[in-house]
Parts: C-alpha cells; structure tokens; sequence
C-alpha cells in the first residue's frame, strides 16, 4: 500500500504557529485523509506529514435512500441525484439505497490535501495574495508524493541561501533528502541535535525558556560559542542574561560566555556578529542601568503617581500606599514598611520598561546601591514570590509580608473591579496570587487575618486552600465555616478536623452538631432571638443549658481541648431528645428550645460546619 | 548604501521619491505608504525618510537611541510571490553574502495604534542584527487593504554599522574624515532638550486641537491628501507631549485614540474619493 508525503512550504513561520501546527496535523490528516500520521513535520519553512500504508482506492460507499415502501414517489429522485438508474438501486433492510464505488486515492488526494490546508487554525492569520487563503504566513508551495508519484507541486526546497530546488524521488525519502540540504524537518530531532551541541559545550543554562522557541527559528541549528568583553560583567547577573536571552535568545554559558543557535553561515563570522550585537545590547543596558542608578530608588518611587498599575486600579503610587498599610496589617515592622514604600519603585525605571522581567530584582539592586539595609533589598526582590504553584517562598519575615501584601491588594482591587477569573481568563494572574497567599500563610507561617479578606476574596483565596491541603475538600469546607481568625490557622483545623475524625470526642461533638442542625436548622425562623432561661420548663433542657454555658471552645485554641469541652454536651443532647419534645403546643416555649438548639450548634460550629463532613 | 538600495529598487521598477516635508515617527506614516497602499492601484515606491520619535532621543550620550535616525522604505503593493527573493537580492546588492551570515526572519508584528493600521512579518536579523523591519500591511486607517503590500522598512544606521563593522553609530563614516557623530550628535543634545525639558505644553497642547480641526474642515472639503498632513502634525505633537511627560496615562489613550479617529477618517475619504473618481472615468469612457 502506497505512502503519502505532504509538505506545506511557507514563508517563516513563527514558533507559535509551528507548535499550533504540530498539535494539529495529526488531526487534521485523520479527518480528511482518514489516516493517522507515522511522523509529523514541522519547521519554520515547511510542515507536513508522511502517512504510511495508505489503501490505493477509498471504500466502496452504500448510501441509503428512501424505504422501499416509497419506491414510485422517492426512488427516480434518489437515483437521479447519484447519477445512476432506477433499476440500479438496491434494497437492503427495506431501503433502497446505491454503492457509490470507491476512488483512486490519487484522484480524491487533491481535494483532501486541500483541506487539510485549510483546516489549520491559527491564533494569527494574514492575507498575502488575491486567493484570500489565510495562514500564518504566506504558503509559497505544496508538495504531495504518494510513493514516487507527483499529486501536487514539484519539488521542495532545501535551505534558503545554501541550497535550491531539491527533488524528493519518493515520500518515504524526504527526510533523508532534506537532510542533505541543510534542513531537519522533524522537529523533535531538531531539537535534540540543538541540545546536543549545548551540551557538547558545557554549562548552558535557559532561564528564559528560549528553546521552545530556537527551535523553530532554525532549518536546522548550529551552535557557536562566543565571549563578550569582561567589563560588562559589573551589571547585576540577571540583567546580562536577560539582555542575552529576551532579545537576541543566547543561551548564558557562565561568565562572559554565551551559545547561539545559527541558521547557517561562516561560523567564524556569524561568531563575530553576534558577539557585536549583543556586546552593543550590554552597552546598552549599561547605558539605561546607570541612568536609573544616576536617578536613585527614591527619585523613582516619587514618580509612580503618573503610572498606572492597571486601568481603574489608581497609579503605582497608590498601589504603593495601599500596600504599605496592608503590610502594617499584616504585622510587618519597618523594614516591610520602607520595601512597600519603595516596592515598585523599578516601575518608573527605564530598565523594567525594556524588561519587564527584571521587576522586582532590580529593584532590590537599586536599593542596595542606595544603601537600604539588607531586610529591606531582600523584601522588595522576594515581592512576587512564590511566581508558581511549586516555586520557593520569601525567606524572610519582611518578604513574606510584602509578597502577601501585594497579592492581597492585586485580589482586592481586581474583584473589586469585577476583574474574576472565568474559565482560563486570569489576566491579572488572581489565582496564582491565592495559592501564593495561602502558601504564604500555611508554608510560610505568616498570620494572615481572614478579615483583610473581603467576602468574595475570602471564598476565592479558601477554595483554593481545598486543593492545596491534603485533607478531603469537606474538612476544609467544615473548617472554613469556623471562627478560626487566620488562613493558616484555617489549613490547620481542617487539618485537626481530620485527624479527629475518629476519636469520641470528635464523635460527640458531631452527634451533637448533627441532631441540633437537622432539627432547628431549618426552622431557623420560630426560633426565639435569644435564650429565655425563665422559659425553660423540663429538667432536661435545663441541664442542657447551663452545661453549654460551661463549654469552652476556644476558635484558634487547641482542638482536642475544644472538642473534649463540646463533646461534654452529647449525653445532654441524647437526654433532650428523650425527654423534650421540641415542638410544644406553647409556640414561645417552642421557639426557646429551637434557640437552645440552635445555640448548640452553633457554640460547636465555632470548631466549623460539622453538616459538611459526611458520615 | 543608499545609492545601491536606489539602483536596485529603481530595477525593481519603484518610483524613487524623496524624504517627506514634515516630521514622521516612520517611512510607513508618508503619504507614500499610508495613503497609497489603500485602495485597488498598484503601487511601487523606495525611499529615504528620517525619522523622529522625541521620546527614543538620549542627548547624544546613548550610541543606540537617537531621536532622529534614517529608514529606507520599500513599498511593493501588491506584494509578488518572489517578494522575500528580490528582498534577499537587495541585501546582495549592497555587498553582503548571504552564505557567509546567519540571516534569519524572525516573528514580529507591527501594530501602529495611532494609524489604526496592523500587519504581520518580521524583524530581519543578519548574525542577530536587525537590520530590517518586514510586514504584510492587513489593514491600514482600519480598512482592510485592497491588494497586500509588502513594507521593507532597513534601519539605515544598523545596516551601517553592519557593513562597516563600527561598534556604534557615532563612529559610523557618513563621509571619509567624517562621522555619523560629527553630523548628528549636538543635534541630538540639544534636541533632547527640547523633546524632554523645553517644548512649550501649552502651545503644542493648542496645536494640537487645532492640527485636529483643521483636518477635519479639510475633510469636509473633500480634500483627504492635505487633510493627512494634518494628522501627520497631530501625531507628532502628541508625540512631544508625551516626551515632555506631559500626559498622563489616561489621557494617552485619548490622545491616541484622537489621531486614529483622523486616520480613519483620512483613509475612508481617500478610499471613496478614489472610488468615484474610478467610476466618472468608466462613466465617460
């Protein structure tokens, strides 16, 4: 059985496009080739596919037509729509119906190439020509070979300055014939032959994440070591590598070394065009570096009023102020005080305009060249920790309160705006400030009051919480209901809850709970305001009054004290349930007990919602 | 290197013009772009045009930022099929072997809000030096175009430095005995200082409104060419403000958006004046 090639060739591609590409194409070749690809190919001039073993002719097609019973109103319709006879028609299961013959896969190819062309979608598409196709960048040819066949094109084209036209005799030979000119069309290889080379050199590191990018640069990728001069090794660390890798994507091989990724040309002076380029890109934030030093943290900070941190959310400098005052809520002393002033001071630098990256980082370098004590710089480089779900927390105690302080304004001012996060919308980066304020409080061990937390950021920050706790979403849901007053003590009684779970105190408390809430939970409305004792009549609700007014149950104390204390109140319960009938004729002595119940339920609920722990 | 882009373009069949008379914040903002690569008629152009952008100026200190720098543009519209090969011979036609270098296209959209105008190419890089900015224009004033151009714009000065191996463009050679540096750095000091510290906010603001209602009095005559200049005015005063810290954020936006709504309006006149000047002349034919 024949095999078939196809190759779009495209003017360059960017990376973007080539991973869409990538992601599609097996897809698309079982959706209009009805087969699935042996190897996929994608460059920036050219993606494709090789299938193998496809069969010669397409099936034979049975189409059904009207029943039989229909045979004199529907049967000449039918027939004449499929180009064939009345008497041609066949019945099957009491329909009538015609064998439409299969094709030869040559014939029917054109069309489903062309398909396949048209079916990529794209993030970014761009007219070029008046056939109105749209793509990610101009098609130049197509190319389709089943086995040594020509279906569409005539020949591919190997690497743009180095070599032409290229013949493919066979679909099975293309890759080994565009080998031979300069160009690795798999992806995957091309990659491993970039990797290889780095680490043929040694000590390459890609902190930026360029090589998902470099990739598709490159027909095929060369890789050149260069050294720029020493004297740009005074400006902080981060800024050389940022100025080799956000522009000019080298990879940072330590010191004054630097790898490039080629598409071709004489190694000795691509060597030295590189080296050039990015010595004058040093030179250059060099330049922008010093000037920022020359105008100092505090001149920045001042600026801040005239940039905005995002559209209704007030100026930087207001952020800055708000911010402040939350990490005096948040218990921070004068070193989180003098960060937050000068936290996003880099803001208004030059360098964070022309690397956002750099914020946070360059602040704090900006500050220990002011002469900010260490507490201080150290603060305002931590701000954005943790970046990721796993990455590392502020180490210290003023770094942890200004990264909390600065999610918790992002949260508060966003929701506040109405910015939520919907389905994979999160522009401002929300939940990730969550999980790292919740990281922040249960890892880090800052207290963080949950009534710095407005209501909707509560709920959204504590949901996090439940998949963050290895704990059942119920405990942390129960835990949440308490009157625990901060967000680690929160992951901590949920934490308790669960290992309670089975001793008999734990038990008591949630009998006692659970009999309560089922009972006067819902009749909330009857129950008196508050508690009338001159109302209660029988021994036993008596008693059960004056134990719950014993039970101590301390919210941000110790459980196992706590539920001990509640658990007091079970045989209490078990004796008010046998002796009281709740639900007395007398409609005030009826609203009392509800409200001895519900007084019950909720002293206990202090410890959280025991009605969402399932038993 | 300007004679040789000339020669080659000039072979291509481009008009060969000259750099426009007012400020432009680049080639693609002249009349010889923007209002040209509208509508149906083909077009093909090259030319030299100096560029300000008061805000990039860094008083003659910085050898990479200048206020004031060269573009060689390039129009094709529409743009062939071979269009990338005759750009890859332009680069021959100034000396430089494409065998020898590590050339690349590397993805770069243009977006120009003020014109309301987007397009998709690249930034051309020759051993990591961008040395060209290349673009499909898609729309232009917020009209999708007619036919695609093709936008060839060579950063004159990178291309300099590249072809004669200078570190930076103070010391590129614009004569023998004379340098970039000679000709243009006390002009960028001082300029600076104007752009950053002296440009008068009150009167540029004025100018401003006025550059706005001019053009659209210029409209409402039917005169959308000269009702373009006006915007290219608008846009560079904005431009100052904004170099002289004199406008907020917020008012940014509005600033722009002010300068767009003048190129739309500028490109929609054009469009339809053309339009019927097209149908009188199959009229009386």
């Amino acid at each position: 059985m024949p095999s078939l090639l196809l190759e779009i060739g495209c003017e360059e591609l960017p990376a973007a496009a080539c991973r869409e590409a990538e992601r599609q194409l097996p897809e698309l070749a079982r959706a209009h080739v009805g087969a699935e690809p042996s190897e996929i190919f994608v460059g920036p001039r050219r993606i494709g596919f090789l299938i193998e073993d496809l069969p010669a002719r397409t099936d034979d097609e049975w189409v059904k037509g009207p029943p039989e019973s229909l045979r004199e109103q529907a049967a000449a319709g039918f027939a004449k729509k499929h180009g064939v006879g009345v008497d041609q028609l066949e019945a099957r299961d009491g329909f009538l119906g015609v064998t439409l013959p299969g094709r030869e896969l040559v014939d029917v190819l054109p069309e489903q190439l062309d398909r396949v062309l048209r079916g990529f979608s794209f993030g970014k598409t761009m007219r070029w020509d008046e056939s109105g196709l749209r793509f990610a960048r101009p098609v130049r040819w197509m190319l389709a070979k089943l086995d040594a066949q020509t279906i569409l094109g005539e020949t591919s084209f190997g690497h743009r300055f180095t070599h032409g036209l290229v013949e493919i005799p066979d679909a099975h030979e293309y890759a080994d014939a565009l080998r031979a000119v300069d160009v690795e069309p798999v992806a995957a290889e091309r990659r491993r032959l970039i990797v290889e080379q780095l680490d043929a050199i040694g000590g390459w590191s890609d902190p930026g994440g360029k090589l998902d990018e470099v990739v598709h640069l490159v027909e095929k990728g060369s890789v050149l070591a260069g050294r720029f001069d020493e004297r740009f090794l005074q400006l902080p660390e981060r800024v050389v590598v940022t100025t080799m890798q956000s522009h000019q994507r080298y990879f940072p091989l330590g010191g004054n070394r630097f790898a490039v990724v080629t598409n071709g040309g004489e190694p000795e002076t691509v060597r030295a065009g590189h080296t050039q380029v990015l010595e004058a890109r040093l030179e250059d934030a060099t330049f922008t570096f010093e000037r920022d030093v020359a105008v100092g943290i505090d001149a920045l900070a001042e600026r801040l009023g005239s940039i905005t941190f995002f559209g209704g959310a007030g100026s930087f400098a207001e952020k800055a102020d708000r911010v402040q005052r939350l990490a005096g809520r948040l218990g921070g002393g004068d070193a989180s005080n003098e960060a937050a002033r000068l936290a996003k001071a880099d803001q208004a630098s030059e360098l964070v305009r022309e690397f956002p990256d750099l914020e946070g980082y360059i602040g704090a370098e900006y500050a220990r060249l002011a002469g900010y004590p260490e507490a201080v710089t150290k603060a305002i480089e931590e701000q954005y920790l943790p970046d990721s779900a796993g990455g590392p927390l502020p180490e210290t105690e003023p770094g942890k309160v200004l990264a909390a302080a600065d999610k918790l304004d992002t949260l508060r001012v966003s929701f506040e705006l109405g910015h939520k996060p919907s389905g994979s919308r999160d522009p401002y980066g929300l939940r990730r400030a969550a999980i790292g304020l919740n990281r922040l409080a249960v890892e880090g061990g800052l207290t963080i009051e949950r009534e710095l937390l407005p209501d909707e950021v509560r709920d959204f920050v504590e949901e996090r919480l439940e998949s963050l706790l290895e704990v059942p979403v119920e405990y942390v849901r129960a835990a949440r209901a308490s009157n625990v007053p901060d967000l680690g003590g929160l992951a901590r009684r949920a934490e308790e809850l669960y290992r309670e779970r089975d001793s008999s105190a734990f038990d008591g408390v949630y009998t006692a709970y659970d009999r309560a809430h089922r009972l006067a939970g819902r009749a909330r409305d009857e129950a008196a305001t508050s508690l009338d004792r001159g109302l209660l009549v029988e021994d036993a609700e008596k008693a059960l009054a004056e134990a719950l007014a014993k039970v101590a149950i301390d919210g941000n104390g110790d459980l196992e004290a706590s539920l001990e204390s509640g658990a007091q109140l079970a045989p209490l319960m078990e004796r008010f349930f046998d002796e009281v009938l709740v639900m007395d004729e007398d409609a005030a002595v009826r609203a009392n007990r509800l409200r001895l119940l519900l007084d019950v339920r909720d002293t206990l609920g202090a410890l959280g919602d025991f009605s969402q722990i399932p038993r | 290197m300007i004679i040789a882009l000339e020669g080659y373009w000039a072979g291509q069949g481009c008009v060969l013009a000259q750099p426009y008379h007012t400020e432009l914040a680049a080639g693609t903002m002249s009349p010889n772009t923007f209002i040209r690569c509208l509508g149906p008629k083909a077009w093909k152009i090259a030319y030299v045009e100096p560029v300000i952008r008061p805000l990039d100026g860094r008083y003659g200190e910085n050898p990479f930022r200048f206020q004031h720098y060269f573009q060689y543009q390039v129009i094709l519209k529409p743009a062939p099929e071979n269009v990338l090969d005759l750009y890859w011979a332009s680069l021959e036609a100034l000396g430089i072997d494409l065998k020898q270098h590590d050339m690349r296209l590397v993805e770069d959209d243009w977006e120009q809000p003020t014109l309301g105008a987007w397009g998709l190419g690249w930034e051309v890089w020759c051993d990591g030096m961008e040395i060209t900015q290349w673009t499909y224009f898609q729309q232009l004033g917020g009209i999708d175009v007619d036919l695609v151009p093709a936008e060839m714009t060579y950063g004159l000065e990178r291309l300099a430095m590249f072809l004669q191996g200078k570190r930076t463009a103070f010391e590129l050679e614009w004569a023998p005995g004379v340098t970039w540096g000679d000709v243009y750095r006390e002009a960028e000091r001082q300029w600076s200082k104007y752009n950053f510290e002296e440009a008068p906010v009150d009167v540029l603001t004025r100018r401003f409104d006025e550059h706005e209602a001019e053009c659209m009095q210029l409209l409402e005559r039917g005169l959308p060419i000269p009702a373009y200049d006006q915007v290219l005015k608008a846009s560079h005063t904005f431009n100052l403000l904004d170099a002289r810290g004199a406008i907020s954020v917020t008012e940014r936006a509005v600033y722009i958006g002010r300068v767009r709504n003048l190129a739309r309006a500028v490109a929609k006149a054009h469009v339809e004046a053309e339009r019927e000047a097209e149908d009188s002349a199959v009229a009386a034919a």
